[in-house]
This record gives structure tokens, C-alpha cells and sequence, in this order.
């Protein structure tokens, strides 16, 4: 038997002053009486028992000792060999993916999970080490390595839930981590089994798999998606997917609102393994909140509801400043969220976010703000302007820039474009086959931008083509930021970048689906967020807002939609031959450390000892 | 405070007056003794012995029967009251101490005594007889003892009530009333001494004192006992059973006294040591059917 703390042993030293106050023996209280008649009656009928008195009296004092004995050794942790050889590292995988959501068990698949898990903590034997691992949405060390079963019972409890994937093969790899190459590793894994690679994970020889759950229909939500519509400027598109994860018929009803403005219902009847999908076309110029709805009980909730974020389309100012150009007033005046106004001159400045459109401008200067100009009349500070193209022929198209979205000018005929020499830097988007730029923007910093069509519109066939009116659109949206981008709806456990105003506020929050905030990092004007655990709508806000008035105010931009969409995660038929979990209860039966042992034997000779005194008084 | 103040005085004076009133000639004054003599109450015959008085031969019996008997009568005399006080150190226990007790009871018995022209004397003992009140009569003799009475002190070790009688008896005296007033914790009993008081012809009396703890103790543990009589030390360890064992054996003590008593037909008073000692004098009164 070896000793931990071998130092402890000098505690045996409180053994001589118990065996000098024996020996002194503690002055005995005196007790006059009138007379000791009585008492000589009592005492001497008794004294056949005044040796066993003498030797009661000795043996408190052995008590006594051992019972010090007892308590030095345990405080020295004593230890047989073969308790270090045999102390397992224990890795305990939770999952707490999205379909542990389940409550086909009560309280749900993630509680049963739990509960076993308590029982798997209780059976530790002393010196067994354990760390506990989440496999949910990210592989997260719950609990490093530890014995202390308090606190692996507190981190065990402390796990959430999260409507993410499953992670299971990082788990176990990080387990497998963890453990090393100790040869009594175990690696325990507690989930329902929806997740991939699972024949090769859960036959590993190394892995116990404890199956929570039972085989369980489902009908959920696994896809929508939104995005503004390509041609009409304020219309939309809804993809929507939804699919039986069952082994019968259901007939359901999806529900779509905007903003909590109902959308569309659509009744369902899906045959069992039956995907639906179907593209909503709608419009309107406001973005919002977009949420699906499945009119549908069952066992699994989160995939019930999904949601989308569409991007809203607010009125742009644009001051046309042309002479006779119809081509260019119509297409401006179609456009829906198009505010036009013509103008003689051109205004010293532009507002912000309205656009200044100078057709034939022959000004030597551009006022400050967001400037279109076609066809420029003269040279600025930002370009000189030579002589007319007779025929110009594209040959390179900048395809990548959002002007170009969806437009090709290729074989567009665009007689007596003018030359154009930038003086300062430029982005050519289309360039003639001589080298000069047909297509340019110019970046005058916090004098706004400048976009340059050096196109002659009344000669060529480029207001008559259908790129005209999509390229002025995609000005009007480059001139617009952002706005009007797509945001797509992402998937639980996914990251994002999202850009955020340098001008705005000095610090950002993330505020999740259940209304927690996190304070975000944000780097070179963009934030990173995620891993997404939770289905919903998510939020990057300015810390400084507080009240539900300002809480309205919030962009659509800055809301992402996160939503499960995973059929892996919303089947939940999934049957697996799973470890009987009895056994690994069984496994610490009586496990306690020597020291513990010691301290109950000294417990008992405290009681003897108790006893003892008691027969000293009571008799 | 004084053993005898104005107020025990008061109490004395009151005694007296309810003593005489309805006590007289029931407990002390004008007792029959067992003395034979002139009085006028014919008490038995028994046979003529040369020398006798003839006046006293009964002429009828002899005129019937032919015998010559004696007629006896019953003489009256003023009783002899003896007082015999336990002074040993057991005495001393207690809170109050019963001496006290002890000492103003046989002060009030001996003020009701002198008032009704009674002799009283005083017999203070512990191991063996250590002081005396020789035999007094008359009011007047009162603040003596008193004096007497409170000039005693504890004295002696166990205490011996058989050589202490023995001692008693053996003097030449009167038969009368012995009044015995202590806590009877004798360790060769006390009957052995109220025995020769009976056979000598003296009307024991016993007036029984005792302390609640004496009765009921309370000590646990390991103790040293303390025996304030002879001073010797016992260690025990003293448990709840041992307690238990000895209220026991109090009682069983205390109801022994009772039985003897009974049996012997001796006036028997037993109190604790706080009591008023005027209330265990009516209570004695009470005892012999004086006063109801």
C-alpha cells in the first residue's frame, strides 16, 4: 500500500497527549453526601462488574486511539498499486444535436441522455477519470478530465440543448484526443443516432453506443430559402421545402406570413418519405421576417417552423439631369421604388442615398454625392475626355461586379461612345477592344461614387436591348449599398460573416432566438457569428439599444435567418443495436477510495466510543 | 438569620396557645406514665408482700375470696420529655441544613413542654452522646436552651443511635417521652436503638429530617463521593440506572421506618428540611388527632 501524503502521519503525534490525560486521568468531580448507605448497596451488588468498569475505561482509550489511528491514515490518501493501473479515463459524448429535441421519451431525448449519464458519473470507481464532450451544432469539452463527480454531475447537467447537427465523428475524435493512449480508455457515446457514418463510428472497438429514443414519424420544414426577384425589383421568391420523415400518410397545412402578415397557406398531403417543394413567387417592397409554419403535431418541434429574412426595398432618390432623353426618363420612372426628379442643373450636392443621373453633362466638375453619368459631355478632374469611338466593340466585361449582374454587352452596337483617359484610379467593367473604358466607376471617397457609361444612347441599340433597364437597376442598387442584397438563410451550426457600420455605434451584440446577447468581436468592419445553435432569427444590433421601441428599428439586414433544415436531423426512424445501459452502472460498484473506508471504521469506533460513554451515564 | 428570631418566638407563643388549647393532656401534659402510686384511678391488683400498706388491701376480695391482694392505683406525674437531637455531620446537609430544622423543632417541642409544666431534657448525639440539656421545668428555661440550642455544633462521625441509647438508658431517670429527632442515616441501623428505648420503657418518638437531593440525586458520571460524616472518599461512575437503583433503595428506606413505626405503634413525623418548622409541629398535632 502506498501513501499520497505520507507528510500526514504526523498527526499520530495528538496520540500523546490522549495517552497523558489517560494517564493523569482528568480530576474526578467530588460529590458530598449525607450518607453512602445507599450507595455501598448499589456498588457493592455490582461489583462482579468493576473489572469489565476498569477495563471500559481502558477500552475508550484504545478506541480513542484507533479511532486517531484511523483518521491519520485516511488523511494520508493511501492507495494499493493496482488501483492506479486499473483507473479508467472515461470520455462521455453528449449528444445534444437537434433531434435530441425529441420528446418521444419524457422529459426528452437530451434529459434521458442526461439521466443515464448521471448514472455512468455515479459508477466512477476512485481514481477513474472523466471528461464529458458535447456533440452538438460544434464538438465542445464540456467538462475537462476530472474525478470529482461533483462537478461532472454539474457540467453533465449544465448542457443545453441546440437545434444544430450532429458532430459525433469530431466528438469522438476529440474524445479519442483526450483519452491518449491510455489502455483503459472507454469512450462513451449517448445519442439517438441521427448522424452520418455511424456503422464505422459506433463499431469502433473503443466506443460504447447507448441509443436514446425510439423509432419516431416526423414532418418538418427542411429547407426555405427567400431572395428578391431578379426582374421585378420589389417582387420575391419563397423556396420551401417540406417533408413526411414518416412511415404513414399526414395531411398538414403550411402557413407562410411576412412581418406576421399571412402570405400564403397551402394544404398538404404527403405520402410517407414524400419531399414537397414549391417556389412562391409574391411581392412587396417591404423586407421582414419571414416564417413557415407546418399546421402539424408532433414528437419534434424545432423543425415545425423555419424562417427567412427578406431584404427590403426602400424608395431611392433619383434627380435626372438630361435634355431630351426618353429612354432614360421611362426607365428611371419604371423602376417601382424609383423617386425621380428632373432637374435643369445639376444641385452643388446630392443627398445621401439619393443618386444624381447627368446625361450629356459638360460641366468641369461633379457635385459631391452618388453621381451617374452617361455620356459625359466634358472633362472633369476625375477624367479627360477625347475624341468619339466610332464603333467600339467589347471585349472584356467585368462579370464578378454586381453593375454587371445578369447584363451582357458583348454584341451591343455602341456608336460614337466617347474616349474617356481616367486621371485618377478607376474600375474598368467594360472595355473596347482599342483599350478604352466604356463602363467605369470611380472611387472619390467621402465625396461619394461616380459611375461613368461613356455610351452615345441615342445612336446605339443599348436602350433598346433588356440589359439597359437591369444594368441602370443594378446602378441604382450599387448606389444603394447593400440594400436590396439577398441574405440567405443559413443552417444551424453554421458560420457567417456580417459587415458592420464603423459609423454607427462603438460596440455590437448578437441577440439570439431566445432573446440572449453576446457581445460581438468585430474585425476590419465585419463580424464573424456562429457556430448558429439555434433555430430562429438572430440579430446584430448596437449594444445601446434597450428599449422595444429602438428593438423595431432594427435593419433587416442585420437579422440572419437560421433555420434546422436537415433531413438527417429530422428523421428520426432511426433504430441502432445499442450497449445495454445497465452495464456501464455496474461498473463502480463499491468504487470508493481507500481513505473513505477508513473514515466509516473511524465513524464506528466514534459510535462504539459514544456507546461507551453513554453506558458511563446512563447505565 | 438567627436560628431563633422575634419571629420564630411569635410562632413559639402561638404553638403554645393552640397546644393548650387542644393539645393539652393529649401529647404531654398530664400523661398517664406507667408510674403506680397514690393516685386516686385503681389500676390492677397484684398479691400482699409483708411490709405492704394495709390500707391498700382490697377488704371485698378478701371477704369474697379469701385472699389478701393489693389494690393498685395509677399515680399522675408530669411527664418527662427527653429530646434526643442527631448532631452528627449528616445533619449538616442539605439546604437549609436540617440541623437548623432539627434545632428550632426541638426548641418549639420542649416551649410547648415547659408551658404545660412538663420536665424536658436534652440529648445531643452523634457517634456517641456529646453535649446535654439537663432536665429543666418552667417557661422560664426556654432561652437557656435556646442559647444552648444554638451554641451546638456538628460534631463526631457515623452515627451510632444503639450505643447512644444504650448510654441513655442506663442513666437513672424517669421513664417518659423520647423524642428522637434525626435523618436516621445509621449504618448499623436505627432500630437497634429505638428497640432499647421501647424496652427500657421510654415512649419513643421519631421526628424523621431529610434533604430533597438526599432523595432524589442528580449526579452522572464519574464522581467521587464524598461521605461528610466520616469523610471517606468512593469513586464511581454513577449512571441513570445507578440513580434509578438508588431512589429505589431510598424509598424502600424511608418506607421501612414507616413499617417499623407502625408496627411498634411509635409516633412517627417525617419531613424534608424546608419546611417551616411550625407546620410540622401542627402536623404532628394533626398526627395524634389534636387538631383537625
Amino acid at each position: 500500500m502506498n501513501l499520497t501524503s505520507p507528510s500526514a502521519l504526523g498527526w499520530l503525534a495528538l496520540a500523546l497527549p490522549i495517552v497523558i490525560l489517560y494517564v493523569l486521568k482528568i480530576r474526578m468531580r467530588r460529590v458530598p453526601v449525607s450518607t453512602v448507605l445507599f450507595w455501598q448497596q448499589i456498588f457493592d451488588e455490582h461489583q462482579p462488574r468493576s473489572l469489565w468498569q476498569k477495563l471500559r475505561h481502558l477500552l475508550s482509550l484504545l478506541v480513542q486511539l484507533a479511532f486517531l489511528a484511523l483518521l491519520v491514515l485516511a488523511l494520508t490518501k493511501p492507495y494499493f498499486p493496482w488501483e492506479s493501473t486499473a483507473a479508467r479515463r472515461v470520455a462521455l459524448i453528449v449528444d445534444n444535436s437537434a433531434s435530441m429535441n425529441a420528446t418521444d421519451v419524457a422529459p426528452d431525448r437530451l434529459g434521458q441522455a442526461k439521466t443515464i449519464g448521471q448514472g455512468i458519473i455515479d459508477a466512477l470507481r476512485h481514481r477513474d477519470e472523466m471528461t464529458i464532450i458535447t456533440a452538438g451544432t460544434a464538438p465542445r469539452v464540456a467538462c475537462g478530465l476530472t474525478g470529482h463527480q461533483r462537478t461532472l454531475r454539474g457540467a453533465l447537467a449544465d448542457i443545453e440543448a441546440t437545434d444544430g447537427p450532429t458532430r459525433v465523428a469530431e466528438a469522438v475524435t476529440l474524445a479519442r484526443r483526450l483519452i491518449g493512449d491510455r489502455d483503459q480508455g472507454e469512450i462513451i457515446l449517448l445519442s439517438d443516432g441521427c448522424f452520418e457514418d455511424d456503422e464505422e463510428i459506433i463499431g469502433a472497438e473503443d466506443l460504447q453506443f447507448v441509443s436514446i429514443g425510439k423509432a419516431t414519424d416526423n414532418v418538418g420544414i427542411t429547407q426555405l430559402q427567400v431572395r428578391r426577384s431578379l426582374g421585378d425589383p420589389i417582387g420575391y421568391e419563397i423556396l420551401t421545402q417540406v417533408s413526411n420523415l414518416g412511415e404513414s400518410e399526414v395531411s398538414c397545412r403550411l402557413e407562410i406570413d411576412l412581418n406576421e402578415e399571412i402570405v400564403d397557406v397551402v394544404p398538404l398531403t404527403l405520402a410517407p418519405g414524400e419531399t414537397w417543394s414549391r417556389v412562391f413567387e409574391k411581392t412587396s417592397a417591404l423586407g421582414g421576417r419571414l416564417v413557415a409554419r407546418l399546421n402539424h403535431t408532433d414528437r419534434f418541434a424545432p423543425d415545425n417552423q423555419a424562417y427567412a429574412v427578406l431584404p427590403d426595398r426602400p424608395p431611392q432618390e433619383v434627380f435626372l439631369v438630361a435634355k431630351d432623353n426618353l429612354f432614360l426618363q421611362k426607365v428611371l420612372e419604371a423602376h417601382p421604388v424609383v423617386r425621380l426628379s428632373l432637374a435643369e442643373r445639376p444641385p452643388e450636392t446630392v443627398p445621401p442615398g439619393a443618386v444624381l443621373v447627368l446625361h450629356r453633362h459638360a460641366g468641369n466638375t461633379l457635385p459631391t454625392g452618388n453621381v451617374l453619368v452617361i455620356e459625359p459631355g466634358g472633362s472633369t478632374p476625375l477624367w479627360t475626355l477625347g475624341e468619339t469611338l466610332s464603333n467600339p466593340i467589347v471585349v472584356k466585361e467585368e462579370r464578378s461586379s454586381p453593375l454587371l449582374r445578369h447584363v451582357r454587352l458583348n454584341n451591343v452596337l455602341m456608336p460614337e461612345a466617347r474616349r474617356l483617359e481616367p486621371l485618377t484610379d478607376a474600375d474598368v467593367l467594360v472595355e473596347s477592344v482599342s483599350g478604352d473604358p466604356l463602363y467605369l466607376t470611380f472611387d472619390r471617397g467621402d465625396e461619394g461614387k461616380a459611375l461613368v457609361l461613356t455610351v452615345n444612347l441615342d445612336k446605339g441599340d443599348l436602350p433598346l436591348r433588356t440589359a439597359f433597364p437591369i444594368l441602370v437597376t443594378n446602378a441604382l442598387h450599387w448606389f444603394a449599398g447593400d440594400q436590396g442584397e439577398l441574405r440567405e438563410s443559413l443552417t444551424t451550426g453554421s458560420l457567417t460573416e456580417i459587415p458592420i457600420p464603423s459609423t454607427e455605434a462603438a460596440t455590437w451584440n448578437l441577440v439570439d432566438p431566445r432573446g440572449e446577447e453576446l457581445a460581438l468581436s468585430i474585425a476590419d468592419g465585419k463580424a464573424t457569428i456562429g457556430p448558429l445553435d439555434h433555430a430562429g432569427i438572430w440579430t446584430v444590433r448596437p449594444s445601446s439599444i434597450e428599449s422595444a421601441e429602438d428593438e423595431k428599428r432594427v435593419e433587416p439586414a442585420r437579422m440572419i435567418a437560421c433555420n434546422l433544415a436537415s433531413k438527417r436531423e429530422s428523421d428520426l426512424r432511426v433504430p441502432r443495436a445499442s450497449l445495454d445501459e445497465s452495464a456501464l452502472l455496474r461498473a463502480g460498484w463499491g468504487g470508493r477510495p481507500l481513505w473513505f473506508y477508513l473514515v466509516v471504521l473511524a465513524w464506528l469506533l466514534v459510535t462504539a466510543e459514544w456507546w461507551l460513554y453513554q453506558r458511563r451515564w446512563i447505565g | 438569620m438567627a436560628l431563633f428570631g422575634s419571629d420564630f418566638l411569635r410562632k413559639l407563643e402561638y404553638l403554645s396557645l393552640v397546644s393548650r388549647r387542644t393539645f393539652r393532656g393529649q401529647l404531654l401534659a398530664q400523661r398517664r406514665t406507667m408510674q403506680h402510686g397514690g393516685g386516686i384511678e385503681f389500676s390492677d391488683h397484684r398479691d400482699y408482700a409483708p411490709g405492704d400498706d394495709f390500707r391498700h388491701l382490697d377488704w371485698n376480695v378478701f371477704a369474697r375470696h379469701d385472699e389478701l391482694l393489693l389494690k393498685r392505683f395509677q399515680q399522675e406525674e408530669d411527664l418527662h420529655v427527653y429530646l434526643l437531637l442527631d448532631a452528627s455531620k449528616s445533619m449538616g446537609f442539605g439546604n437549609p441544613p436540617k440541623f437548623d430544622l432539627a434545632r428550632r423543632l426541638a426548641a418549639a417541642l420542649a416551649y410547648i413542654a415547659l408551658a404545660d409544666l412538663d420536665r424536658i431534657a436534652l440529648t445531643v448525639f452523634a457517634d456517641t452522646i456529646v453535649d446535654d440539656f439537663p432536665l429543666a421545668r418552667g417557661k422560664a428555661r426556654i432561652l437557656t436552651l435556646m442559647a444552648f440550642l444554638e451554641g451546638l455544633e456538628l460534631r463526631g462521625r457515623d452515627t451510632d443511635l444503639r450505643g447512644v441509647v444504650r448510654s441513655f438508658v442506663h442513666r437513672s431517670q424517669r421513664r417518659g417521652l423520647a423524642i428522637v429527632i434525626s435523618d436516621l442515616f445509621d449504618p448499623k441501623g436505627y432500630a437497634g436503638g429505638i428497640d432499647l428505648l421501647r424496652h427500657h420503657g421510654y415512649e419513643p418518638h421519631l421526628l424523621q429530617l431529610h434533604d430533597h437531593t438526599e432523595a432524589n440525586p442528580t449526579m452522572l458520571g464519574d464522581v467521587e463521593l464524598e461521605d461528610i460524616e466520616n469523610g471517606s472518599v468512593r469513586k464511581v461512575t454513577v449512571t441513570e440506572a445507578n440513580l434509578r437503583h438508588y431512589r429505589q433503595l431510598f424509598e424502600d428506606f424511608q418506607k421501612g421506618v414507616d413499617d417499623y413505626s407502625h408496627r411498634y405503634g411509635i409516633g412517627h413525623t417525617r419531613s424534608t428540611a424546608d419546611v417551616p418548622f411550625d407546620d410540622l409541629i401542627l402536623r404532628m398535632m394533626r398526627a395524634q388527632g389534636a387538631v383537625r
